[in-house]
C-alpha cells in the first residue's frame, strides 16, 4: 500500500530535477547570446584592432595554460589525483629562469662600452635556450621529488589522502620561496633583443598592433612542445607505457611495465613542461614572486577539467580555449574586465553540467570516476 | 652488506645535510638557537642574535638526530655505530661543503642578499660558530661526533633492557587501570563518560571569562572551524561529496549578517539574531542552486565545479560590479554589535556564543548521522547505485546534504562576520575552503573529535606559535604532507567500523585460526 502510495510523487521529482538543467543552460546560453548580440551588433564599440590585439593575447596565455593543463591531465590520466602543487612546480621553473637571466646578465662579453657588453644581450638566442632548459630541468627535478616525497607513499591510499598531501606540499614550497628568495616582487631581466613590448607591428585600420616577440616565443614554443609531448605519446616506447599505466595498472605490471619508473617520468615530463611555461610566464609577463604559480595553476587545471581531464589533446584545446575566454570574454559580452574569471568559471561549469567529462573526454567508466 | 648499509646511511646523512642547508638559507637555524637560548632563560632582543653557545647546542642536537635517525632497529650494535658514524661524516662533509662556500662569501664580503634574503653576514658568522674559516672543519668534526653519539644514544635507549622496561611498565598500567574499572561501582563505570563532559562543559564555562581576549578570539576561531568543518563533514564524509567551495556559503552567511546590521551600504539594522538566521537561510538557498544543476557530477568535477562557485563568489565580491550593494573590495565595516537579554556582547560573550552554537552543531551533528537521513547519505557515499536500488532518493538526500551543510556554514559566517565587526571578500578566498578541507581530513572524516583536534592543531596552533610566525605557514605545509605520509586516516579517525574491510579480514582471521588448528592437530 505505501510503496504504490510513495511511488507518484518520485516520478514527479524526477521530472523536476530533469527540467532545472535544461532551464539554467538556457538562462546562461541565452544571456550569453543576448550580450554578444548587443555589444557586436548594436553598440559595435570595439574596432577590429581591438578584437586582434586581444586574440593574439589570449592564444599567448592560452598556451601556456595548454602547457601547464598537460601536466595535470597527464599526471590525472596515471594517478586519478589533482597534483595540486603544479602551480608550484612552475613556480621554480620561473625563478630558475629567472637566476639564470640575471647570471647571464651580470656576465660581461666585452668591457668596452657603457653599459658593457653583457652575455645575454650578446648571444640572446644562447641566453634564452639556456634558461629554457635550465627551467625545464630544474622544475622537473621538482616534480621528480615531489613524486617520490609527497604522492609515492600514498599510491594506495583513498583519493582524498593524495589531495591534501598535495595540498601541504604546494604550501610548503610557496613558502620555502618566500623565505629564500624573499617576498618581494622581481622583474624578469630579459635579453635587450626580445624585451618586453617590443615586437613586429601590424598595421589595422590605420592603427598599430604589436606582437610583441616574447609572446610570439610563448606561442610557438609551447605549440611545438605540445607536438612533441603528442608525438612521443601517441609513438615513442615509453608513451605507449604510459598509456598502458594509465588504463591499468596491474595489468602493465604483469606485461612487465615498471610503474613506479612510469609514474616518476610522468611527473619529469609535466614537470619539465611547467619549468618551460614557467620560464615564458616570466619572459612575457615580466614578473616572479612566490605567488606567481598559484593563479595559473587554479586556471590551468581548470582548463585541463574543460578539455576532459586526462586527455592530452583536450588539455591543450581546453588551455586555448580558457585563454582565449579569458581574453575576448569581457569585451565581447561587454563586462568589467574585473569579471574574466568569472566567465570562465561560469563556462567550465555549463560545460561540465552538459558534458561531465569535458569537451573531449571519454565516458568514464564508474571505477574511473 | 657492509657496503649497503653504508649505502643507506649515507643517503640518510646526505638529506639531512642539505635540510641543514635548507633551515640556513630560510634563517632558521637563528631562529632555532633565539629559541634555546629563551628556554635556557637568556632572552635575546626582537633583530638581535644569539650567543654562539647556543647555536653549538642547536647543532647538536641536529647531529644527535641525525645519528639517531639513521641506526636500524635490528643488527649488531658495531654496526648501528658505523650506521651512525657514516650518517654523521656525510652531513659533516655536506655541511662543511656549504660553510666553505659561505666562508669564502664572508671573506670576499660578497652580499647576496639580494637573491637569498636570509644570508647576512652576522648569520653566516653565527652559523661558522665566529671562528671563520676554522669553524669549516670544527662544523665537521661536530656532526661526525654527534652522529656517533647520536647511534650510540639509538644504541642505548633502544636495547633490550629498555624496552623491557618500556613493556612492563605498560602492562603495570593496564593493569592498574583495569583494577581501578573493576573496583568501582557499575554506576560509576557507566555514567563516567558524561562526568567527564560535565567537568568539560565547567572548564569551557569558566575559561572565556578568564584566559583574556587573545585566547578567547584565538578560541572562537578554532569553534568558528569546527563548525565549519562538521559542515563539510556532512557533505564529504556522510554523503561523499567533494566540496571545496565552502567559504562560498561561508560568506553568504557573513554578508547576511554583515549588510544587514551596518551603517553602509545599505544603513539596514535589523539586529544580530534575526539576520543570523536570515544568514543561515541565505547559505542554505546557496546550497540549493549550486547543488541544482551539478547533481549529475561526481568525484573530482564535483570538487572543480564547487571550487569554480566558490571563486566566483569571491571575485563577484571583489567586483565592482556589486559595490553598491556588498561594498566592494573595501568590505563592510562598522558591524553592529548584537545584543543578549539588553546586554551588548563582549568578547567574553562571543566565547560562550560560539561554545553553544559548536554544542548545538555537534548535537545536531550526531542526531542526524544516525538518523534515517543519516544512513541513507552514508548508503549512498558507500554505493551510489545500490543506494537507489534500496530505495533512497538519491538526489534528494545528496541535495539535502548540501543544503545542511550549508546551513551549518552560514551559521559559522554570520558569527563571524559580527565577531571581527568587519567582513571582506579577502576573508572568503579559496584558502579558506582549503583550510576546512584539511581540518576535517586531518583530524578525521566522520569524526567530530577528529574535527576539533584537527581545529586545535591547524588553527589553534599557528595562532598560539605567533614566535615562529615567519615559518608558520612552511611548518603547516609540511606538517600536512607529514600527517597524510604518517596518519593518512586522521589524528582522531571514526570510530565507524568500515564493514566491507572488517568482513573481509574478519574472514581472514577465521581461515587463519582453522588453519592454527588444522597445524595443531
Amino acid at each position: 500500500m505505501e510503496s504504490e502510495k510513495k511511488s507518484p510523487p518520485k516520478l514527479t521529482r524526477r521530472n523536476y530535477s530533469k527540467i532545472i538543467r535544461p532551464v539554467f543552460g538556457i538562462l546562461v546560453v541565452g544571456y550569453i547570446l543576448s550580450r554578444l548580440y548587443d555589444v557586436l551588433l548594436v553598440q559595435q564599440a570595439y574596432t577590429a584592432e581591438i578584437w586582434v590585439r586581444l586574440l593574439i593575447s589570449g592564444l599567448i596565455i592560452g598556451g601556456v595554460y595548454a602547457l601547464i593543463a598537460i601536466g595535470y591531465t597527464l599526471v590525472y590520466g596515471i594517478l586519478f589525483m589533482i597534483n595540486f602543487a603544479h602551480g608550484e612546480v612552475m613556480m621554480i621553473g620561473t625563478f630558475a629562469g629567472y637566476f639564470l637571466f640575471e647570471a647571464t646578465k651580470s656576465i660581461n662579453v666585452a668591457s668596452a662600452g657603457n653599459p658593457p657588453l653583457s652575455f645575454s644581450n650578446a648571444y640572446p638566442l644562447i641566453s634564452v635556450i639556456l634558461a629554457f632548459i635550465v627551467g625545464m630541468t630544474v622544475a622537473a627535478t621538482a616534480g621528480f621529488f615531489l613524486e617520490k616525497i609527497a604522492y609515492r607513499p600514498l599510491r594506495k591510499a583513498p583519493r582524498l589522502i593524495p589531495l591534501i598531501s598535495a595540498i601541504g606540499a604546494s604550501f610548503f614550497l610557496q613558502n620555502a620561496a618566500q623565505l629564500l628568495f624573499s617576498p618581494q616582487v622581481r622583474d624578469y631581466a630579459n635579453p635587450q633583443a626580445i624585451a618586453r613590448g617590443s615586437g613586429w607591428t601590424l598595421i589595422i585600420n590605420d592603427s598599430r598592433v604589436i606582437v610583441t616577440y616574447t609572446g610570439v616565443l610563448t606561442f610557438v614554443l609551447s605549440i611545438l612542445l605540445m607536438i612533441g609531448l603528442y608525438l612521443m605519446v601517441q609513438k615513442s616506447k615509453l608513451g605507449k607505457a604510459m598509456r598502458a599505466v594509465a588504463s591499468d595498472k596491474n595489468t602493465a605490471a604483469l606485461m612487465g611495465i615498471d610503474v613506479d619508473a612510469i609514474v616518476s617520468r610522468t611527473f619529469i615530463i609535466s614537470g619539465a613542461l611547467a619549468g618551460a611555461a614557467g620560464v615564458m610566464w616570466g619572459l612575457h609577463n615580466g614578473l616572479v614572486h612566490f605567488f606567481v604559480g598559484f593563479l595559473p595553476g587554479i586556471k590551468a587545471f581548470t582548463a585541463a577539467v574543460l578539455g576532459g581531464i586526462g586527455n592530452i589533446p583536450g588539455a591543450m584545446l581546453g588551455g586555448l580555449f580558457l585563454g582565449l575566454v579569458e581574453s575576448l570574454g569581457p569585451t565581447a559580452l561587454g563586462i568589467s574586465y574585473q569579471l574574466k574569471d568569472v566567465i570562465s568559471f561560469v563556462i567550465m561549469i555549463v560545460i561540465l553540467i552538459f558534458r561531465p567529462s569535458g569537451i573531449l573526454g571519454e565516458v568514464l567508466s564508474e571505477e574511473k570516476v | 652488506m657492509n657496503k649497503e648499509i653504508i649505502r643507506s646511511s649515507s643517503r640518510k646523512g646526505l638529506l639531512f645535510g642539505i635540510v641543514m642547508i635548507f633551515l640556513v638559507l630560510i634563517n632558521f637555524h637563528i631562529m632555532a638557537a633565539t629559541m634555546i637560548s629563551k628556554l635556557l632563560g637568556t632572552n635575546v632582543l626582537r633583530g638581535a642574535f644569539p650567543e654562539v653557545r647556543y647555536m653549538i647546542i642547536f647543532l647538536v642536537i641536529y647531529g644527535l638526530w641525525v645519528g639517531w635517525s639513521a641506526v636500524s632497529r635490528e643488527g649488531k650494535t658495531i654496526t648501528k655505530l658505523l650506521e651512525g658514524l657514516t650518517a654523521g661524516i656525510t652531513t659533516g662533509i655536506v655541511v662543511g661543503l656549504f660553510g666553505l662556500i659561505l666562508f669564502f662569501l664572508l671573506e670576499t664580503q660578497t652580499d647576496v642578499r639580494r637573491y637569498l634574503t636570509a644570508l647576512s653576514f652576522p648569520s653566516i658568522n653565527i652559523f661558522l660558530l665566529g671562528l671563520r674559516g676554522i669553524g669549516v672543519p670544527v662544523l665537521f668534526g661536530l656532526f661526525t661526533l654527534t652522529g656517533v653519539a647520536g647511534g650510540m644514544l639509538a644504541v642505548g635507549l633502544r636495547s633490550k633492557f629498555i624496552t623491557e622496561l618500556k613493556q612492563s611498565v605498560r602492562t603495570t598500567v593496564i593493569n592498574l587501570r583495569q583494577r581501578i574499572t573493576n573496583s568501582l561501582p557499575d554506576k560509576v563505570n557507566q555514567y563516567g563518560k558524561y562526568g567527564i563532559y560535565l567537568i568539560l562543559l565547567i572548564v569551557l564555562l569558566l575559561l572565556p571569562s578568564r584566559w583574556g581576549s587573545y585566547n578567547n578570539f584565538v578560541f572562537g576561531m578554532v569553534g568558528l572551524y569546527v563548525i565549519l568543518g562538521i559542515g563539510l563533514n556532512i557533505m564529504l564524509g556522510l554523503s561523499g561529496q567533494f566540496m571545496i567551495g565552502i567559504a562560498a556559503l561561508f560568506a553568504m552567511g557573513a554578508y547576511s549578517v554583515a549588510l544587514l546590521n551596518s551603517p553602509f551600504p545599505h544603513g539596514l539594522m535589523w539586529g544580530f539574531w534575526p539576520s543570523l538566521a536570515i544568514g543561515v537561510v541565505m547559505a542554505v538557498i546557496g546550497g540549493l542552486l549550486l547543488g541544482l544543476p551539478i547533481m549529475r557530477l561526481r568525484g573530482d568535477y564535483l570538487g572543480i565545479v564547487t571550487l569554480g562557485f566558490g571563486e566566483i563568489i569571491r571575485i563577484l565580491l571583489n567586483s565592482d560590479l556589486l559595490t553598491d550593494l556588498t561594498g566592494g573590495p573595501r568590505g563592510i565595516q562598522n558591524i553592529q554589535q548584537p545584543t543578549f537579554l539588553g546586554q551588548p556582547f563582549t568578547d567574553v560573550s562571543y566565547a560562550y556564543l560560539i561554545i553553544v552554537a559548536m554544542a548545538v552543531s555537534i548535537f545536531l551533528y550526531y542526531r542526524l548521522e544516525n538518523s534515517r537521513t543519516g544512513r541513507a547519505w552514508l548508503s549512498i557515499k558507500e554505493d551510489t547505485l545500490v543506494a537507489r536500488a534500496t530505495g533512497v532518493d538519491v538526489q534528494k538526500y545528496k541535495l539535502l546534504a548540501l543544503c545542511v551543510g550549508a546551513a551549518f556554514a552560514g551559521l559559522a559566517g554570520g558569527i563571524f562576520a559580527a565577531r571581527n565587526q568587519f567582513t571582506g571578500p579577502n576573508d572568503h578566498t579559496l584558502m579558506v575552503s582549503i583550510n576546512v578541507l584539511s581540518v576535517v581530513i586531518v583530524g578525521g572524516l566522520n569524526s567530530i573529535p577528529g574535527i576539533i583536534l584537527g581545529s586545535f592543531a591547524l588553527r589553534g596552533l599557528p595562532e598560539l606559535l605567533r614566535e615562529l610566525e615567519t615559518y608558520r605557514l612552511l611548518v603547516f605545509g609540511a606538517l600536512l604532507v607529514f600527517m597524510m605520509l604518517v596518519r593518512p586516516e586522521g589524528l582522531w579517525p571514526s570510530t565507524r567500523p568500515d564493514l566491507e574491510e572488517k568482513g573481509s579480514s574478519g574472514l581472514k582471521e577465521d581461515i587463519d585460526a582453522h588453519e592454527e588448528g588444522r597445524g595443531n592437530a
